[in-house]
C-alpha cells in the first residue's frame, strides 16, 4: 500500500456523461478549427492560380480586330504573353451552360483573348482597359484576380464562422465543466467538509478538483481529437475517390498546423477544465464559513 | 471582568462571549452564552438531546459562525480572521464528530492520517506515528479496513484517532462513546484524560451519559432552553 488513495473517490459514474460531452465538444472543436486552416490553403490556392490571368472579351470584333487588339495588348509592359482564344477552346468553357452539342448556329461567337501578365504587376486590367477604349476597340476586361477576391471573402466568411465556432464550443466547455464542479462539490460535500474542517485550505479543496477535470479534459481531449483525425481522414478518402476535381472546396490534406490544433485540442480542454473547476470550487468555498 | 482588555482573552484556549445561534428562521437554539475554557482544562458538557450541544460544539470546531457574539479561540478573536487563519486555527482542533463523518473511500489508516495529510506532511514520515496510535485505540490489526467493514465502535475509535492524530490544542468530541461498550467508553474517557493531563490539550466533550461523567472529575456544563448552567450535581472541581 504505497500509493495514497485520492482524497476524492476515483470512480464516479457521473462522469461518463460529462467525458462524453467534452470529447464531443472538443470534436466538433478540433473540426471547425482545421476547417477555419483549411480556408487559408484554398484560398492560397486559388489566388496562385488565377493571378496574372486576364480575358478581354472583343465586342463585335472581327479576326483581324482581334489580331491587332492582340499586338497592342502584347507591347504593354508587364504582359507575358496574348493569344486569341481558339473556337473550341471557347465552347469548352461554355459546355456546362450550352452543354457538349456545341453553341447554337445562330449565336454570336465571342472573341476572346487570353493574357498572361506578371502576378506582381497591380491595376494592369484598369490600364488595358483604358488603351484599348482610346485605341477605338470596343471590349471588355476581366481581371480573373477580381472574381478571386470574391472566393477570398467568401473563404474569409467560412473562416470567421468556423472560428467562431471554435470560441462558441471553448465556452459551452467551460460552462459544462463549472457545471459539473459544481455538481460534484454538491456531491462531494461530504468530503469537502471533513476536508474543511480538518484545516484544508481552499487551494488544497481546489486542487483535488482541479486534478480530476484536468485529467478527464485530457483524456476527453484526446478522444476528441482522434475522432476528428478519423473524420478528416474519411472526407480525404473520399474526396480522393471522386473525381478529382474538388471545385471551390477546401483542399483537405493534413500538415505539421493541423497536427498542432489535433494535440492542442486535448490541452487546451484540460486547461479550460483545470480553469473552471478552480473558479467554481474557490467560489462557492468563499460562500461558506 | 475584561472590559477593554484585549490582552485578557489570551487566558483562554476558548472563550465565548453572549453568543447566540439560530439556523435560518428558527428560534434561538443558543442565547447569549459566555463561556471561558482555560487552557488544560477538561470540560463535559450535557444536556437532553436537541438541547444545542452538537450546534455549541460547531461553533467551537469553526464549522459555523455564531448569529451574535464572539467566538475566540487560542487567544484571538476568529470574526475578522481571513480564510487561511481561520484554516491554520482549525488545524489545532481535533474533533470527534457525533455521526463520526469518515471517509467511505479511505481506509482505517488513512481516514485517521487524514489531518496529516491535509497539513502537508509527507506519508513516511508520519506512517508510524498512525499506526501506533490505530493499535493504542484497539485497531491495530484493521489498518486496511474501510468504515463499512468496520463496526459502530470501531469507526468511532477511527474518528478518535484522527481527532488526535495531530496533537491539537483542543479536542472537541460529540458523545464519544456513544457506540461503544462501557468498558471501551471507560478506556477511552481515560484516553481523554492521558491527552489533557500529559499533553496539556484543552479537552470539551459532550455526552449525556451521565455515568461516564460522573467517572470524571470535571466541571459540568449543561444545555437548557438554550442556556449554558454550570451543572452542581455532577461539578466535581469547580473552576
Ligand atoms: N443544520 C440545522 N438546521 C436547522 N436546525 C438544526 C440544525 N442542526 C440542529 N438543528 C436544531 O437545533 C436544535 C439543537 O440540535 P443539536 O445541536 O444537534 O442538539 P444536541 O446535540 O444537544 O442533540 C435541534 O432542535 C435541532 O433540530
Ligand atoms: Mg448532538
Amino acid at each position: 500500500m504505497s500509493q495514497e488513495t485520492p482524497l476524492l473517490p476515483e470512480r464516479d459514474t457521473r462522469e461518463a456523461a460529462l467525458f462524453f460531452v467534452v470529447c464531443a465538444l472538443c470534436f466538433l472543436a478540433a473540426l471547425a478549427a482545421l476547417s477555419a486552416r483549411a480556408t487559408y490553403d484554398a484560398a492560397a490556392g486559388w489566388t496562385a492560380e488565377v493571378q496574372g490571368q486576364i480575358t478581354v472579351r472583343l465586342v463585335d470584333a472581327d479576326r483581324r480586330a482581334a489580331d491587332e487588339a492582340r499586338d497592342l495588348i502584347a507591347a504593354v509592359p508587364g504582359v507575358t504573353g496574348a493569344r486569341v482564344m481558339a473556337h473550341e477552346e471557347i465552347e469548352a468553357l461554355l459546355e456546362p451552360s450550352f452543354g457538349a452539342g456545341g453553341l447554337p448556329a445562330g449565336l454570336p461567337m465571342p472573341l476572346i483573348l487570353a493574357v498572361e501578365a506578371d502576378p506582381a504587376l497591380e491595376n494592369l486590367a484598369p490600364d488595358l482597359q483604358r488603351r484599348l477604349t482610346e485605341a477605338g476597340i470596343d471590349s471588355r476586361v476581366d481581371a480573373h484576380e477580381t472574381w478571386a477576391g470574391d472566393v477570398r471573402r467568401a473563404l474569409g466568411v467560412v473562416r470567421l464562422v468556423a472560428l467562431s465556432t471554435v470560441v462558441l464550443l471553448g465556452a459551452t466547455a467551460v460552462a459544462v465543466i463549472a457545471f459539473a464542479t459544481h455538481a460534484a462539490l454538491l456531491a462531494r460535500r461530504d468530503i469537502v467538509d471533513v476536508l474543511h474542517l480538518s484545516g484544508a485550505t481552499d487551494r488544497f479543496i481546489s486542487r483535488l478538483f482541479e486534478r480530476r477535470f484536468w485529467v478527464l479534459g485530457l483524456k476527453a481531449g484526446s478522444v476528441g481529437a482522434l475522432f476528428a483525425l478519423a473524420a478528416v481522414a474519411l472526407a480525404m478518402s473520399m474526396a480522393s475517390a471522386g473525381s478529382g476535381r474538388s471545385g471551390l472546396l477546401p483542399r483537405l490534406s493534413l500538415d505539421p498546423t493541423d497536427l498542432l490544433i489535433l494535440i492542442a485540442t486535448p490541452i487546451l480542454a484540460a486547461l479550460a477544465a483545470r480553469i473552471a473547476a478552480r473558479i467554481t470550487v474557490i467560489r462557492s468555498l468563499k460562500g461558506a464559513f | 471582568m475584561s472590559i477593554g482588555n484585549p490582552d485578557m482573552i489570551l487566558d483562554f484556549a476558548v472563550r465565548l462571549d453572549g453568543v447566540s445561534l439560530r439556523y435560518d428562521s428558527s428560534e434561538e437554539i443558543l442565547s447569549g452564552i459566555d463561556l471561558n475554557l482555560k487552557p488544560g482544562s477538561f470540560t463535559c458538557l450535557t444536556g437532553p438531546s436537541g438541547a444545542g450541544k452538537t450546534s455549541l460544539l460547531k461553533l467551537l470546531y469553526l464549522a459555523l459562525p455564531p448569529t451574535r457574539g464572539e467566538v475566540s479561540l487560542f487567544g484571538r478573536r476568529t470574526h475578522d480572521l481571513s480564510r487561511n487563519a481561520l484554516s491554520n486555527m482549525r488545524r489545532r482542533i481535533g474533533v470527534v464528530f457525533q455521526e463520526f463523518r469518515l471517509l467511505n473511500h479511505l481506509t482505517a489508516y488513512e481516514n485517521a492520517a487524514l489531518p496529516l495529510r491535509v497539513a502537508g506532511q509527507k506519508e513516511m514520515d508520519y506512517r508510524p506515528d498512525v499506526e501506533e496510535l490505530l493499535r493504542w485505540v484497539g485497531l491495530g490489526g484493521r489498518l486496511d479496513a474501510r468504515p463499512e467493514q468496520l463496526s459502530g465502535g470501531e469507526q468511532q475509535r477511527v474518528a478518535i484517532a484522527r481527532a488526535l492524530v495531530n496533537k491539537p490544542d483542543l479536542l472537541i468530541a460529540d458523545e464519544p462513546t456513544g457506540n461503544v461498550d462501557p468498558e471501551m467508553g471507560e478506556r477511552l474517557m481515560r484516553l481523554f484524560i492521558e491527552l489533557n493531563r500529559r499533553l496539556g490539550t484543552t479537552v470539551m466533550i459532550a455526552t449525556h451519559d451521565l455515568t461516564l461523567i460522573r467517572k470524571v472529575e470535571a466541571p459540568v456544563l449543561r444545555l437548557q432552553h438554550g442556556l449554558l448552567v454550570r451543572d452542581v450535581e455532577f461539578g466535581g472541581n469547580a473552576a
